[in-house]
């Protein structure tokens, strides 16, 4: 009997969610666990998995068009197969009788030889334009062939290489090839995270502000507390958690930057949902730590290290990532001073954390080493103005310089 | 359903008619003639016929091989009886072509049809002149023989290709000026049959668009049934008083009386008298000018076959006359020579397709070539046709087969093999694990396949 595979659902709040691109095709052999396509909700990316051996029988939900989870986006099964009417008719009913649960995983897909060459055989192609395609390191599958049943022929093949060959005479090409030859999709998660940047700096009014605070005294309470926090609380607090925690506070003091622009609206909030962006291997995630404003330090601490976790392992839920009132971004590791982060929509700021920097400073008349920490904050001009915003770093500031209020 | 207006009931008419009427189009077919163009009524089938004929006579005569006694001196060609099968054969083929416009819906109507404007014809039959409005045109007029300048043909003496196939008898001797496919055809029917030829030909080979070594043992066959052939041998005069020809040959002028002079110099296609010029479509003496989806510049009238002139073949003429119908109907379809296979019904056969060891040589430099001859292969040797050869051509970076020549019994059947090969783009490393029938002609294909990559077996 043919598998119907549904669009998971990734979360509580998860209403659509996209086939950004399908890895097979009608008719191409799976076996269980290949990769068959990859979805997108919201800022996350999933691989779909066969669930069991067999063939594409059809393929439901084209690319790019969202549709609820539950939805059947596609039918495996044995070739030839003839799919019920029942199956057929699931999607109309919305409540798909013998629905496999889709497998997900949002590792790499594996370098699965067997099925990367499988689908590699079924590109209808003549030999002699393989051959000639090898040789010439063309990837056969984005060459349009013009034979039988759209089949590549030589020509097809060698109309490429002329077209890649008069590229390249062109003068300004030598770079121009290189970047041709590195040219990446953009889809699945970042073709997420363009459109939603992009929008951002189209539909808001986006200032960015730099202040340094002096944190000298907080890496040394931090040093002084770590290993007890570690043993109490199996924690390991890091400067990521007291910034989190300053900036949790200093919200709560001005509202203001605790918002959102929303239709021509500022909505304000009571509640600090806290984003913090998590960087992966090919992208970018902003688990969301909800009611930040009831957490003690440890457990903000807690909270952001089991988000940062799920979120490299893939197991962030939607909801998990959604509905943030702030979001801090950290790019110290990578040795960054001061950035323009821009704003996660609808949210009215971001702040921008760099590299703390060893220092002298002059502290009355004594010049010592100090530790500086360099931030940046953007901030929707259209809900609040340069003083406002400078008086909420200035208190994220201050509590980084008077750590011992960041623990009470 | 818009009205589409086909005119020319050739190979390439008749199939671009039934093609268009499958599509849903309304089709009106204009033949001044005969239903069935040049290729039934004066071309391939009339050609063939004659030759089956004349190699039936030449497989009798070698009865005793066989080992079948015959009183080999009463085995005579009846010319009428010879003439009865080709128009029988004829007639059939026409009827069956009327019967399929039938089958498709398609109005034919006889007459001599011009433009008047890119949406209207004149159609004149006898006295009578029709006019004719239509959406879309595809012309395919077709080809007639061209003549010599200086000696047109007055069918008594100089003739062409059509009264070469109903002479009144069995001809004593014949010149055919030009030695070419067509004329190659008729030095082998009639030399057959016991007439005198002499072949006069302007290159230094015949056949000048294959390669020197299989058109010499067709050559070599025709010399040793008794045809005189002067390759690089130009006409000068031809004297229809006293049947003399005039040629130079290699400086030296000949004289030559014939019963007949064939001329066969190669055949142009039909444009004048089309009203070409009256619509604005270009043309040349060369043919129509066509696009890739063989329609000319006036985007609602199309040309296909011999009267876009190219290749002059009657399967070229079906490939033309289908994609010109398709695309009138709005399918998105190109022309496709990737193979074209090109036969010469002579005795022995020869059929190529793709390129000429020449060719091959002038692109790709250096080529690999394998051979397997027919005097190896058992089939042909049962046969008792054991002349000839299979030639393959091997481009020698990626092994693709390049191109295919046969010379031999049955290579015009053979041929389909290499088509296929080169239609489908294939590499002699796919083929060389192939497994041919044995005994078979075929094998012969094999052999010269796995010469080419030097693991031949058999020589
Ligand atoms: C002796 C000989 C042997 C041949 N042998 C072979 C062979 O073995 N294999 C092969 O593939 N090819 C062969 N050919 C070539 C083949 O016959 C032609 O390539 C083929 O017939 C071309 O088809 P066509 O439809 O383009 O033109 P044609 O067959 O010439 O048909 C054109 C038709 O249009 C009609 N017509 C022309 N003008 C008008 C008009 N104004 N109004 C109405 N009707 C008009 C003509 O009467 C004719 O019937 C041979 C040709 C000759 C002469």
């Amino acid at each position: 009997m043919a598998a119907e595979v549904v669009m998971p659902k990734l979360g509580m709040a998860m209403k659509e969610g996209t086939v950004s691109t399908w890895n097979k095709k009608v008719g191409d052999s799976v076996s269980k666990g290949d990769m068959i396509a990859s979805i997108n909700s919201e800022k996350i990316e999933m691989e779909i998995e066969a669930p069991q051996d067999g063939v594409i029988l059809d393929i439901l939900v084209q690319e790019d068009v969202g549709v609820p989870p539950g939805t059947i986006i596609c039918y495996v099964g044995k070739p030839n197969e003839q799919l019920t009417e029942q199956n057929s008719s699931a999607n109309e009913l919305q409540a798909p009788k013998n629905e496999v649960a889709a497998t997900i995983s949002l590792e790499e897909p594996p370098a699965n030889a067997a099925s990367s060459k499988k689908s590699k055989e079924t590109v209808l192609i003549s030999p002699i334009a393989r051959k000639i395609a090898e040789s010439e390191n063309l990837n056969v599958e984005t060459i349009k062939g013009t034979g039988p049943k759209g089949r590549i022929t030589k020509a097809d093949v060698e109309k490429v290489l002329a077209e890649r060959a008069s590229e390249a005479s062109r003068p300004p090409a030598e770079i121009d090839k290189a970047i041709k030859k590195e040219t990446l999709p953009v889809a699945g998660m970042r073709k997420v995270i363009a459109s939603r940047m992009h929008n951002s700096l189209l539909n808001s009014a986006q200032l960015t502000i730099n202040m340094k605070a002096d944190v000298t005294d907080l890496l040394s309470l931090q040093r002084e507390i770590k290993d007890l926090i570690q043993q109490r609380h199996k924690v390991k607090i890091s400067l990521t958690d007291f910034i989190a925690r300053a900036v949790v506070l200093s919200l709560q003091e001005h509202k203001q930057m605790n918002s959102a622009y929303i239709d021509n609206e500022i909505h304000l909030y009571n509640h600090v949902h806290l984003g913090m962006a998590v960087a992966l291997e090919n992208g970018l995630v902003v688990p969301v730590v909800q009611h930040a404003e009831k957490m003690s330090l440890v457990e903000l601490a807690a909270e952001i290290k089991t988000r940062a976790a799920d979120a490299r392992q893939g197991q962030l839920s939607t909801d998990r990532m959604q509905g943030s009132t702030f979001t801090i971004t950290n790019l110290g590791a990578y040795g960054v001073e001061y950035f323009t982060p821009v704003l996660n929509p609808p949210e009215t700021g971001i702040l921008g954390v760099g590299a703390t920097e060893d220092v002298p400073m002059y502290k009355g008349d004594n010049l010592q080493r100090r530790n500086v920490l360099p931030l940046s904050l953007t901030f929707d001009h259209r809900v609040l103005d340069g003083a406002p915003a400078a008086n909420f770093l200035g208190t994220i500031k201050q509590y980084l310089e008077q750590p011992i209020l960041l623990l009470l | 359903m818009k009205p589409l207006v086909v005119i020319g009931g050739g190979p390439a008419g008749y199939v671009a008619a039934i093609t268009a009427a499958r599509q849903g189009k309304q089709v009106t077919l204009i033949e001044q003639k005969d239903l069935g163009g040049t290729c039934l009524n004066e071309g391939c089938m009339p050609t063939k016929s004659l030759l089956a004929s004349a190699e039936a006579y030449e497989k009798i005569k070698q009865a005793e091989q066989f080992g079948i006694n015959l009183p080999l001196e009463q085995v005579k060609i009846n010319w009428d009886g010879v003439q009865h099968h080709k128009t029988t054969i004829v007639k059939n083929l026409v009827k069956g072509i009327s019967y399929l416009m039938k089958k498709n819906s398609i109005k034919v109507i006889k007459g001599e049809a011009s433009f008047l404007t890119n949406h209207c014809l004149a159609v004149r039959n006898e006295n009578h002149v029709e006019e004719i409005e239509a959406e879309q045109f595809i012309i395919a007029a077709g080809s007639e023989p061209a003549s010599l300048p200086f000696a047109p043909f007055d069918g008594k003496w100089i003739i062409h290709s059509k009264q070469a196939m109903s002479l009144p008898a069995i001809p004593s001797s014949l010149l055919i000026v030009g030695g070419g496919v067509i004329g190659c055809e008729f030095a082998s029917i009639y030399s057959q049959m016991g007439t005198k030829v002499t072949i006069v030909e302007a290159a230094d080979q015949l056949l000048p668009g294959e390669d020197a070594d299989i058109a010499f043992t067709l050559q070599e066959e025709l010399e040793k049934k008794g045809v005189a052939i002067y390759t690089s041998s130009s006409l000068t005069e031809m004297q229809p008083k006293d049947k003399t020809a005039l040629f130079k040959h290699k400086e030296e002028l000949h004289e030559l009386q014939a019963e007949y002079a064939l001329i066969s110099i190669g055949r142009k296609p039909r444009v004048l008298g089309l009203g070409l010029e009256q619509v604005g479509v270009h043309f040349s003496k060369q043919g129509i000018d066509v696009n890739e989806h063989m329609q000319t510049n006036i985007p609602n009238i199309y040309a296909c076959g011999d009267v876009v002139g190219g290749i002059q073949l009657a399967h070229v003429a079906f490939h033309e006359g289908t994609v010109a119908a398709l695309h009138a109907c709005g399918k998105d379809k190109s022309v496709n020579y990737r193979a074209v296979p090109r036969c010469i019904y002579t005795h022995p056969e020869i059929a190529s397709v793709g390129m000429t060891e020449k060719q091959a040589r002038s692109e790709y430099g250096d080529i690999r070539v394998g051979e397997f001859s027919f005097t190896a292969n058992g089939k042909a040797m049962i046969a008792n046709e054991s002349v000839g050869k299979v030639k393959v051509i091997v481009e020698p970076q990626f092994n693709e087969i390049i191109g295919l020549s046969i010379v031999g019994s049955y290579a015009t059947e053979l041929i389909g093999q290499g088509t296929i090969m080169m239609h489908g783009e294939l590499t002699t490393d796919i083929m060389e694990d192939f497994i041919a029938a044995h005994p078979t002609l075929s094998e012969a294909i094999h052999e010269a396949l796995l010469q080419s990559a030097g693991q031949a077996v058999h020589s």
